[in-house]
């Protein structure tokens, strides 16, 4: 039971990450329905970043930054990831999307995966084709401090990236239902000529769309870092794909629905860990460890929610889309 | 369409001369580089094998092959200058045509020349193509162009035109020979006084300038009873070919055509003669294929004219080129006939290869004890291509079966999770798979009087080209069927389909089906002529190149998707690992451009950026040209329903005409 329940605080602090990402990817659906695949890629970009940010601002192996120091550092790195991510973002729609606006449907699928292919070798040229470390004196920081909650023992690093997701998408909710450019956002959504005709400017909402999705997909990277100490180029793929997953389990096109999805993919990732590994010496090495049928079981629980929920856990109750 | 349109828009007999030049020319053109390229050095091979330079095989059967490809070019090719003459309505500009021939011809044959590869001057073309259509529209936009209005040619050739047609065809035949004789005849007393030119070939080269003109002549007669034939049928959609006899059709077919809109006029009159396109028209697509059969069949023997030494090499290039051909042709039902995004078609063609992996090697007698004769049990492989291909469809339909409720992007996403689970599958079941070691030993088939190794790329080449040929012939029978209708109809409109009686189940499942089982052929010959079958050939990634494929050829378009296959596959195995070997040669542009990033980023190697360069390349093509590189008629149709708006060419009377007025004006 201890074990299920640390695996459950695993699950959740990775399900963070996911969700984060499949925000992204839900936001761009549901306003131009384009699964933009260069997303996780974005999310790859701002794990970088942050590592060069960190290293910028000075913070290397060895540095123990404490208090007020500490802070501003961590919070230099995410912002700083955050808006190097929305420019990205928005860079590629402008480039790569919004000539393809009228299109038939797969054109700009195409494009996003020529998007995605692009950024993975730019990651690639930047840092070399090995893993890239957090700076490790702040890494094992977080993971030495912590509180215990009777037998589960809670890292402070997970507490740092369960509560800073939490923050951006109660931000993001508030965003998008209370405000105006959030209503701007549903209503080209739901009806983009429409919305034209009452007066929103629907290219720069989707620019903003991107803008939003892919800040959001830097804070990812920010807290991915944190949360594994390293990070590669490949990473955005991967973890691009579950969090996409995630989305469509959730209902694509729902806020609230990728976030639950985001922290289910997360703990039934934690929890095929629990499943011994027939095959330990294969040579593969998937990037995030554990049991390599995690995959395989993560896509079997999507097909199977599907099969029962055709359009995702919460996709029917609220069929408003942002 | 009002009925003051003329009957016929014959030109007057005296604007042959202009019909004549403008064919004659575009065609002279190409056919000329061409045989200065290489088709001179076949013909020499084939009449003085000895004189022959290149050190090519002097065996009987090899020089007959070339000598009947010879003969069906140049044939096929004079046929075609007279048809065309014959064919043209005379109503579209001289240089457009050219810049079109110039374009569409001349560059790949360019582009093949210089860069000494077939596949990889057709890659290049892949990108030149979008960015000139993409130029061409805008000029066009720039211009205010309006296409000219359809033709109406539906009507039959009284007696004095029939005739006309024939006496052009005729000329246009003749004049081509002749021109191409005084050309060849001109080159070949070049090659004479300075002395390279054997006179047995020279005798060749006068024989030939006598015979050109006559061939001319009889073939340019040829081709006029060609084009007569298509005066008269208008190709029916579909079983309607009652339609087709008797002198009656015209009326039919016209009052079928009233009710249709222009733009499916104007296609439905590319079929007839005289035609505003010729060069698009049914008639010459037989020519094409009659040329394109007779050079892909005689191909590996025609290979060493071409581009000299490294011909196997070069042949097993293409045979993995022909298995993306199947793939993209397979996916392209599921996504392009059906409508049904599928992001995990890999997982079936990793069932295909395994299903061979595991039957054709000696793992099956680890596996289940079973003895087999490695001499026999290869022979075993023909029916297995059947087998395979079943056992991918039955998995199609599996996954299909439970998620046909899905909509659109959902299934994209369970096709997606399929395909991973199916090769960790095979790689976790390690005691039957082998797991990452993969199945090594898988069998060649076998076939009486042919060596199959590794080594000798031919027989894999004919073997390849016979499963594409079954491919696309059931392609195009599954494509104009009954149940090809009912995918295109679900892809426009589901809703609409279904309340029209289709039953969407079904239909979806054969969609799957089809599409898995052209994906198990393919993986069942990748097993074979790899002889290894291992999981880490079967990724997400590859899926995305099929998808990549389909898209950029052109959605819904067989020969748009194999053309898109080619061209992907080129760019993606051919050219780009190369970079790296072209920036070795100094003269090269990539050795410059390799030396002015270096500056910036040491250790740079194209290696390294060749996904990045793809990307660009995908890109750029999707949005120089997104409907794809041969988008289908049909599917452009409803791309222009989709903007909206009606289209010019959708009145009756392009505005400026004369009678517009009338026709717009209410009453």
């Amino acid at each position: 039971m201890a074990l299920f329940l640390q695996l459950l605080v695993v699950g959740l602090s990775a399900g963070a990450v996911y969700a984060l990402i499949a925000l992204g990817y839900t936001m761009v659906y549901g306003i131009i329905e384009l699964i933009n695949f260069a997303h996780g890629d974005i999310f790859m970009m701002g794990s970088f970043i942050t590592i060069a940010l960190l290293n910028l601002v000075g913070i290397s192996d060895t540095s123990h930054p404490t208090g007020l120091t500490l802070v501003s550092v961590l919070l230099v790195a995410c912002l700083g990831s955050m808006l190097i991510c929305s420019a990205l973002g928005v860079l590629i729609e402008r480039i790569a999307y919004r000539p393809l606006r009228n299109a038939p449907r797969l054109a700009p699928l195409i494009s996003a995966i020529g998007v995605s292919l692009i950024l993975e070798d730019l990651g690639k040229l930047w840092k070399g084709n090995q893993f890239i470390a957090f700076p490790l004196g702040i890494h094992e920081m977080f993971l030495q401090t912590g509180i215990s909650l009777g037998p589960v023992s809670i890292d402070s690093g997970s507490i740092l990236v369960i509560v800073v997701a939490l923050v951006l998408m109660v931000a993001l909710q508030w965003m998008v239902t209370r405000t105006r450019i959030g209503r701007a956002m549903r209503a080209v959504a739901q009806d983009r000529e429409a919305a034209a005709l009452m007066g929103v400017n629907v290219d720069r909402i989707i620019a903003f769309t991107f803008f939003v999705g892919a800040g959001l997909a830097g804070a990812a990277g920010f807290i991915y870092c944190l949360e594994k100490g390293t990070t590669i180029f490949s990473v955005g793929f991967e973890l691009g794909l579950f969090a996409f997953t995630a989305a469509v389990l959730g209902g694509i096109g729902n806020l609230v629905g990728a976030m639950i999805g985001g922290v289910m993919i997360g703990i039934i990732e934690a929890l095929a860990s629990l499943i011994p590994d027939s095959y330990v010496t294969h040579g593969l090495g998937l990037p995030h460890g554990g049991s390599p049928w995690h995959d395989a079981i993560i896509f079997a629980v999507l097909i199977l929610i599907l099969i029962f929920r055709p359009t995702g856990l919460l996709g029917q109750r609220t069929p408003e889309k942002a | 369409m009002s009925a003051s349109m003329s009957n016929r828009l014959l030109l007057p007999a005296n604007d042959t001369r202009v019909l004549l030049i403008k064919w004659v020319v575009a065609l002279l053109v190409p056919v000329v580089v061409f045989t200065l390229w290489s088709g001179e050095s076949i013909v020499n091979a084939v009449i003085s094998p000895q004189t022959s330079s290149l050190g090519i095989s002097t065996d009987p059967v090899a020089l007959l092959a070339a000598a009947i490809f010879v003969t069906v070019f140049y044939a096929s090719t004079i046929t075609l200058a007279g048809y065309l003459v014959a064919a043209d309505s005379g109503r579209r500009g001289i240089i457009e045509l050219w810049i079109d021939v110039f374009i569409f011809t001349l560059v790949p044959l360019i582009l093949v020349v210089i860069f000494h590869d077939l596949i990889l001057g057709l890659a290049l073309c892949a990108v030149v193509w979008p960015v000139y259509f993409f130029v061409r529209g805008r000029v066009r936009k720039a211009r205010h162009y309006i296409p000219p209005p359809p033709l109406e040619s539906l009507e039959v050739l009284d007696v004095g035109e029939r005739s006309i047609l024939i006496s052009r065809a005729t000329a246009g035949g003749f004049w081509f020979g002749t021109a191409f004789a005084v050309v060849t005849l001109i080159t070949d007393l070049v090659y004479f006084v300075t002395g390279s030119l054997p006179t047995l070939l020279l005798i060749w080269a006068l024989i030939r300038t006598l015979v050109l003109p006559i061939a001319g002549y009889f073939l340019g007669r040829l081709a006029g009873v060609i084009a007569l034939r298509r005066t008269l049928a208008a190709k029916g959609n579909g079983g309607n070919g009652a339609n087709r006899v008797g002198n009656g059709i015209g009326t039919s077919l016209r009052q079928q055509l009233e009710v249709l809109s222009t733009t499916r006029a104007r296609e439905e009159a590319k079929d007839l003669v005289p035609n505003d396109l010729p060069l698009r028209s049914t008639g010459a697509q037989r020519f094409y294929l009659i040329l394109l059969g007779a050079f892909v069949l005689f191909y590996p023997i025609l290979d060493p004219f071409l581009f000299g030494s490294g011909t196997d090499g070069r042949l097993a290039n293409y045979g993995d080129a022909g298995r993306y051909v199947i793939l993209a042709l397979g996916l392209n039902i599921v996504v392009g006939f059906a409508g049904l995004l599928d992001l995990g078609y890999v997982a079936f063609f990793a069932i295909g290869a395994y299903t061979w992996g595991l039957i054709g090697s000696p793992q099956l007698g680890f596996l289940t004890g079973i003895v087999v004769n490695p001499q026999l049990w290869p022979w075993f492989f023909w029916p297995m291509v059947l087998g395979a291909a079943l056992i991918a469809a039955f998995w199609g339909v599996l996954l299909g079966a439970p998620t046909l409720r899905l909509r659109g992007d959902y299934l994209a996403i369970v096709t997606l999770g399929f395909g991973e689970i199916v090769p960790i599958v095979f790689l976790e079941l390690d005691n039957i798979t082998r797991g990452a070691n993969g199945i090594i030993g898988v069998y060649s088939p076998n076939f009486p009087g042919v060596l199959w190794t590794g080594f000798t790329p031919t027989p894999y080449y004919y073997l390849i080209l016979a499963l594409i040929a079954l491919t696309i012939f059931a392609n195009i029978r599954l494509r104009d069927s009954r149940l090809g209708r009912a995918w295109i109809a679900i892809r426009e409109d589901e809703i609409a389909a279904a309340s029209s009686g289709v039953n969407l189940v079904r239909t979806k499942l054969f969609a799957f089906g089809a599409g898995a089982f052209f994906a198990g052929i393919a993986g069942v010959y990748h097993a074979a002529k790899l002889g290894v079958v291992s999981p880490d050939n079967f990724s997400f990634g590859d899926s995305v190149i099929y998808l990549a494929m389909v898209v950029i050829g052109g959605i819904g378009s067989i020969p748009g998707v194999i053309v898109g296959a080619l061209a992907v596959y080129a760019i993606n195995e051919l050219v780009l690992p190369q970079l790296d070997t072209f920036a070795a040669d100094p003269s090269s542009v990539f050795f410059t451009i390799k030396s002015s990033i270096i500056h910036f980023a040491p250790g740079f190697t194209y290696g390294s950026v060749r996904n990045l360069i793809f990307g660009i390349i995908l890109v750029v093509i999707m949005i120089f040209r997104p409907e794809g590189l041969l988008p289908s008629a049909r599917r452009r149709r409803e791309l222009h329903a989709a903007t909206g708006g009606a289209e010019m060419g959708a009145l009756d009377v392009v505005p400026g005409a004369p009678g517009f007025e009338e026709e717009v004006r209410v009453d």
